[in-house]
């Protein structure tokens, strides 16, 4: 994703977060990193930040996100508040659902139950990230072929965690497939069509066993 | 959650001080922190990230005893071969903790030092005795998920899958507390929710789990969970058994019950009649039978005393391979 | 006339889903992901009593919050605040106020520093508490319990005594909870030149309509649009209290504001399938004809009502569903309490119905030692449902793997079951549609219909490209906005029936007027671009609408249900599901398979897993989340074969409903005779089957 650039992004651009701020919050501000510096000065201690806004860097999908982001923003509410990456979608907010899943170093985890700053100086992957120049990823084509996604809200989440298998292993079997993707819930009852896909790209396809009688 | 300030602790010493001087918590993986903190159930001015710590996440193979630092994951104990040969029942027990997505960054002792999964103490709008109110809702009301035993009035139960697998293999914990290591049993972890009904261990603030030492000398292990759904599902009874099996005769055996208790329930009785003993259906009936004599149901969990027993014959026998 | 061609290359064929590259790919943007510019997030403040009266609330600190914008009483609270009438909240969970912020933090914030002050009322949230004489009035001028008139039909009381066996049954089902997986919410901009909503909604025309009126706007100056929406099974209808104030908050903060609800309001006051406790008495002659039938029934909508528009949400059934039986006696009773209300949940009425119904099917069929598809083929009175039967029984092996109750050996017993269902569907004849034919050849064909996942788009698609002798991915559909023609609410399994006939006779009006004005006689296929050049630099735009003859009501199906259930644990696991299904003309059998397997995870969940908790000491809902409201997972999800009779004759008529209406049925059926005696309430949990096996002890003394 090109369009990283926090400044273009509604009310939580720094631009207009500062604006809302006023000047004698943004005097505040620097005057608390000053007493940080001299508390770390005086003690040779821990660096404390927050509880306001500090800078934080996202690498996600090969591109910096520098955003001004509350040590108490997850990941997920900075990639779908803070900038365009919407991919990764809300769905519980508790870690229950997988609708947030992302990679991070290629693993996959709840953005949702992830500090945005902790995530910092790690390899972030989003769906976004998955399909270079329009080509969909082998796992993506199988969803499409498939039909393993009806609402589709679900399904961002599920090919991150498939994607991250195939990565390891190119070859699960059903019961890896289903390991796999057990942290992702699905409403509208994609999962047998999500096993049909998975099962072709790990060069297992079954036929489907549906039958159709014309003129019944 | 409320706002709260972050900082990274780079020894242990600064990570106690930080804590201690700011209304401060650990965080590890934060699976079950920032759980608690998005409900407002906790509200800590100050987070201290632990993870840069020295020495907390290796699995050590020692000869006699493994050591599993408190910052090893979840997945890892799941994923790592040498423990499924070696610890079956834990790496079985590892594989069913949550889904992958939380095994990935769910550390062994945030697992063990995890708060109670009791919808009432969870619930943002109930005030109940764990959280310093003056009732247990779930004795007098919906207590499917609750304990058969219990030692005070709370009756919420430990749901740690890793704590019943340890439980079983004799494990130790080691507490760094006030700047000393204070090894416990898992037993001696949860005391502390046995005796007091606000507790969830016997943790005090400051207290940070270090490792977990866990003696090699049984040979065989498993882990058996009854859970709602097949996958991604907390249990609602687990069974953890391990003993040495030398020419088909159980030796040093324990079998450990979660989701039943306060404290991964073990009947030391039923211990000690398995010692010697074959595995065999009425063998490990017996022993069931035991272990769950003076279970106290409640309205909605008695459903657990049968489901317990057929958990505790399965596991055992399953330690036949 | 227009009419479905006869060999048709797409039309009942598998077709991909056009919008599918825009799902996987994380491009598709729903109303949680608009972000118009400077828009802002917008949050609410529900109530934390199951019953209190409001006696004073304050904006004042919220407002000091740094970030906040906007501050807005919730419709309901404003509106009695106007009258002078009482401010009592009535459920855990109903909406009392909005902000809006810049940020998600601001927003929290400012929720936790309104003060309110408020006297706590008498509450009362179990149904059978709530019956008592003496519970605490939801409505203080009438009472908990509302009983309707019975209905009966022939003479029920004679009729029993001339039954050659007679069952009796109490079959209960829980509260049910939608939860889509994108929660209910709007983006909303409300400027004085209108308003524009990107709503997650089942019904655009719905959320422009009750803004319009809501807010006093003029309908001209309400713009809806849905491109894509994260599922909605009956319960997004309507701006909801929730698109009200976030309207309300726009205005004030003069800025979009993006109001999704979380999950935890999902599970309070988005909306929710009744419960149902349903005693049943039936009775056959000796040859296995039903003969009497008598149902006492009540349930829970909550409060009552609906919040989001859309019929159907009362706890009543259509008994005895889709058997004819001589003497009948159905009593309902509707019972109100302190909970969120209840709205339209697939298949209003029908799970439950079919779930009671066809347990007691069984029972009498065991009981008469007949075996339940025979029984069913005795008196089921459709013929489409009967052949169905026959073609599940086969393919499902039902005749080998039938045993008597409660005999297969060992420990984990399997057992097999079946239900049956039905649904209306047919077509809105009001639907419009409009085709863009471009001189490069590229077509547009825009309809005022949302795509729920549906596969809404590639139905549109698959007709235009069968007209028009194209391929679907060269059609360009555009839905999802009031700016285009009116089209339908997705509901009723409807839709499928008011979009095709529609897009059939667009289509072809295009075809032939295209023909007439470029003077091809054949525009279709390979003579296409030629056509459209010919339009020189003006597109050709055509209108057409929903014709007669093309579409029918009238959907079914039934479905088998293996099961086994370990009786020392009581967990089931289901194995296996066959589902024959029937809907007239079938558009496209990829994603109509889709639906049907997505009916029946829903109600194999409604089976096991799914109930809302309520907690009668606190009054609130115990599991407001998915931790404890337990969703199917890929590992839950069995083995499932689908039989599609394609019926061309009867036209298009809708899938979406009768898909999940038998399975909780057919599971139900299947534990019971797997364990040799009925579980009767749902969901079937494991300390149920227990329980009904004689295993769990009594609680010890308190």
């Amino acid at each position: 994703m090109k369009d990283t650039d926090p400044e273009v992004f509604g009310a939580h651009s720094r631009r207009t977060f500062l604006k809302s701020l006023g000047t004698a919050a943004v005097t505040a501000a620097a005057a608390q990193s000053q007493s940080v510096a001299a508390e770390l000065q005086k003690l040779n201690s821990e660096k404390v930040i927050g509880p306001n806004a500090v800078p934080v860097t996202l690498t996600v999908n090969g591109d910096k996100l520098k955003l001004m982001l509350e040590p108490r923003v997850t990941l997920l509410d900075a990639l779908r508040n803070y900038s365009s990456l919407t991919g990764a979608k809300e769905g519980c907010d508790r870690a229950t659902c997988g609708a947030c899943t992302v990679m991070i170093d290629d693993v996959p985890v709840y953005s949702c139950q992830k500090l945005a700053i902790e995530a910092q100086g790690h390899k972030i992957t989003t769906v976004e990230g998955l399909a270079k120049h329009g080509k969909l990823t082998k796992v993506q084509q199988a969803f499409v072929e498939k039909d393993a996604l009806m609402c589709g809200y679900c399904t961002p989440g599920f090919i991150m965690s498939l994607t991250a298998l195939f990565n390891r292993n190119a070859h699960p079997t059903a019961d890896e497939i289903k390991h796999a993707c057990a942290g992702n819930i699905c409403r509208c009852g994609t999962q047998p069509h999500i096993m049909q896909a998975a099962l072709q790209v790990a060069g297992n396809p079954i036929k489907s066993k549906t039958e159709l009688i014309n003129n019944a | 959650m409320k706002a709260f300030q972050y900082a990274t602790a780079h020894s242990f010493d600064s990570a106690r001080q930080l804590v201690a001087d700011n209304n401060g918590a650990y965080i590890a993986g934060g699976n079950d922190l920032l759980g608690l903190l998005k409900e407002y159930l906790a509200s800590p001015d100050l987070l201290v990230n632990i993870k840069a710590l020295p020495g907390l996440n290796k699995i050590d193979r020692g000869s006699n005893t493994w050591t599993f630092g408190a910052l090893v994951t979840v997945a890892e104990i799941e994923n790592d071969p040498h423990v499924a040969k070696t610890f079956p029942g834990l790496q079985q027990a590892a594989a069913e903790v949550g889904s992958q997505q939380i095994r990935n960054v769910a550390s062994v002792g945030g697992n063990l030092a995890q708060h109670s999964r009791c919808w009432y103490f969870r619930h943002r709008d109930t005030h109940c005795l764990k959280k310093g109110g003056d009732l247990c809702y779930a004795r007098h009301g919906e207590n499917r998920y609750h304990s058969l035993f219990t030692g005070n009035t709370c009756i919420s139960p430990v749901v740690s899958n890793l704590a019943t697998a340890f439980a079983a293999l004799d494990a130790k914990v080691v507490v760094l507390r006030d700047g000393k290591e204070t090894p416990m049993t898992i037993a001696e972890l949860y005391q502390g929710a046995w005796e007091n009904p606000q507790a969830h261990n016997s943790l005090k603030p400051g207290d940070m789990i270090v490792r977990v030492e866990v003696p090699t000398i049984r040979n065989v292990s498993a882990y058996i969970q009854a859970s709602d759904k097949h996958a991604f599902d907390w249990a609602l009874v687990s069974c953890a058994a391990a003993a040495t099996i030398v020419d088909g005769e159980l030796s040093q055996p324990r079998v450990a019950l979660g989701c039943i208790s306060p404290v991964p329930y073990q009947v030391e009785a039923a211990n000690e009649f398995l010692q010697g003993k074959r595995l065999d259906d009425e063998t490990v009936a017996k022993a069931a039978d035991m272990i769950l004599k003076d279970a106290q149901p409640h309205e909605h969990n008695g459903y657990k005393v049968p489901m317990a027993h057929a958990l505790i014959r399965r596991t055992l026998l399953k330690l036949k391979g | 006339m227009p009419s479905w061609p006869a060999n048709p290359k797409y039309i009942s064929h598998e077709t991909r889903r056009i919008d599918a590259p825009a799902k996987v790919t994380g491009s598709a943007r729903y109303a949680s992901d608009a972000n118009p510019g400077g828009w802002l997030y917008g949050m609410i403040l529900r109530s934390k009593w199951p019953a209190a009266k409001i006696n004073s609330i304050s904006f004042e600190k919220a407002r000091q919050i740094p970030g906040i914008k906007a501050v807005v009483l919730a419709p309901a609270i404003e509106e009695r605040q106007k009258n002078s009438s009482d401010l009592t909240l009535r459920y855990y969970g109903e909406e009392i106020a909005g902000v809006a912020g810049s940020t998600k933090q601001a927003c929290l914030d400012a929720l936790k520093a309104i003060e309110i002050d408020v006297t706590e009322l008498p509450f009362v949230v179990l149904e059978d508490d709530a019956k008592a004489d003496d519970a605490p009035k939801v409505w203080a001028d009438q009472p908990n319990t509302s009983p309707a008139k019975p209905k009966e039909s022939g003479d029920v009381d004679k009729a029993f005594s001339d039954c050659a066996a007679v069952i009796e049954g109490f079959y209960t089902t829980s509260v049910q909870i939608h939860h889509p997986m994108e929660t209910h919410g709007n983006t909303v901009s409300w400027t004085p030149d209108g308003i524009t909503c990107w709503a997650s909604t089942q019904g655009i025309t719905s959320v422009h309509d009750g803004l319009a009126s809501a807010l006093k706007v003029d309908q001209s100056k309400v713009r809806v649009i849905t491109e894509y929406m994260g599922g909605g099974f009956g319960a997004k209808f309507g701006p909801g209290p929730h698109g009200i104030i976030a309207a309300k908050l726009s205005r004030e903060a003069n800025a979009p504001v993006r109001l999704m609800l979380t999950r935890f309001d999902q599970a309070l006051a988005a909306g929710n399938r009744p419960s149902t406790f349903q005693k049943i008495k039936m009775g056959a002659k000796e040859d296995g004809t039903l003969h009497a039938f008598q149902l006492e029934n009540y349930g829970t909508s909550g409060i009552g009502g609906t919040s989001g528009g859309g019929g159907g949400a009362g706890s009543d059934v259509p008994a005895p569903y889709i058997y004819k039986v001589p003497n009948t006696r159905v009593n309902h009773t509707a019972i109100t309490t302190n909970a969120g209300p209840a709205t339209a949940f697939r298949a209003p009425r029908n799970p439950p119905a079919s779930f009671a119904m066809e347990s007691a099917m069984d029972d009498l069929a065991v009981k008469m030692n007949i075996d339940p598809v025979e029984f069913r083929l005795k008196n089921d009175p459709s013929e489409i449902r009967q052949r169905e039967y026959k073609i599940g029984a086969e393919k499902f092996g039902w005749k080998a793997k039938y045993k008597k109750p409660g005999s297969s050996p060992g420990v984990v017993k399997t057992g097999i079951g079946c239900a049956g269902s039905t649904w209306g569907g047919g077509g809105n004849r009001r639907t419009r549609g409009e085709a863009q034919v471009n001189p490069d050849g590229t077509i547009e064909v825009r309809l005022g219909v949302q795509d729920l996942g549906t596969g809404t788009r590639t139905v549109i698609a698959v007709i235009a490209a069968e007209v028009l002798g194209l391929t679907p991915e060269q059609i360009t559909v555009r839905i999802g906005d009031t700016n285009l023609p009116f089209g339908p609410g997705s509901g009723g399994s409807t839709t499928c029936a008011s979009i095709s006939p529609t897009v059939l006779d667009t289509c072809t009006k295009a075809l032939q007027q295209l023909q007439t004005q470029t003077g091809v006689p054949d525009a279709r296929g390979e003579n296409w671009f030629k056509a459209c050049k010919k339009l020189g630099v003006t597109p050709l735009v055509v209108q057409g609408q929903w014709q007669e003859g093309l579409s029918s009501s009238g959907a079914g199906g039934v479905q088998f249900a293996e099961v086994d259930v370990d009786t020392e644990t009581g967990l089931v696991t289901v194995k296996k599901i066959v589902a024959v299904h029937d809907c007239g003309l079938m558009i496209d059998t990829l994603t109509l398979e889709s639906q049907i397997n997505g009916g029946i995870i829903m109600g194999m969940g409604y089976a096991l897993y799914e109930e809302r908790v309520m907690d009668d000491l606190s009054g609130v809902v115990l599991n407001p989340n998915f931790e404890t409201y337990k969703l199917s997972t890929i590992s839950d999800v069995p083995d499932i074969e689908v039989v599609l009779l394609n019926m061309p004759e009867r036209g298009v008529i809708g899938i979406g409903e009768p898909a999940t209406i038998p399975t909780a049925a057919a599971i139900a059926n299947a534990i019971a005779n797997a364990l040799g005696v009925r579980v009767s309430s749902i969901p079937i949990t494991p300390a149920k089957v227990l329980t009904a096996l004689g295993k769990v002890p009594a609680p010890a003394k308190a």
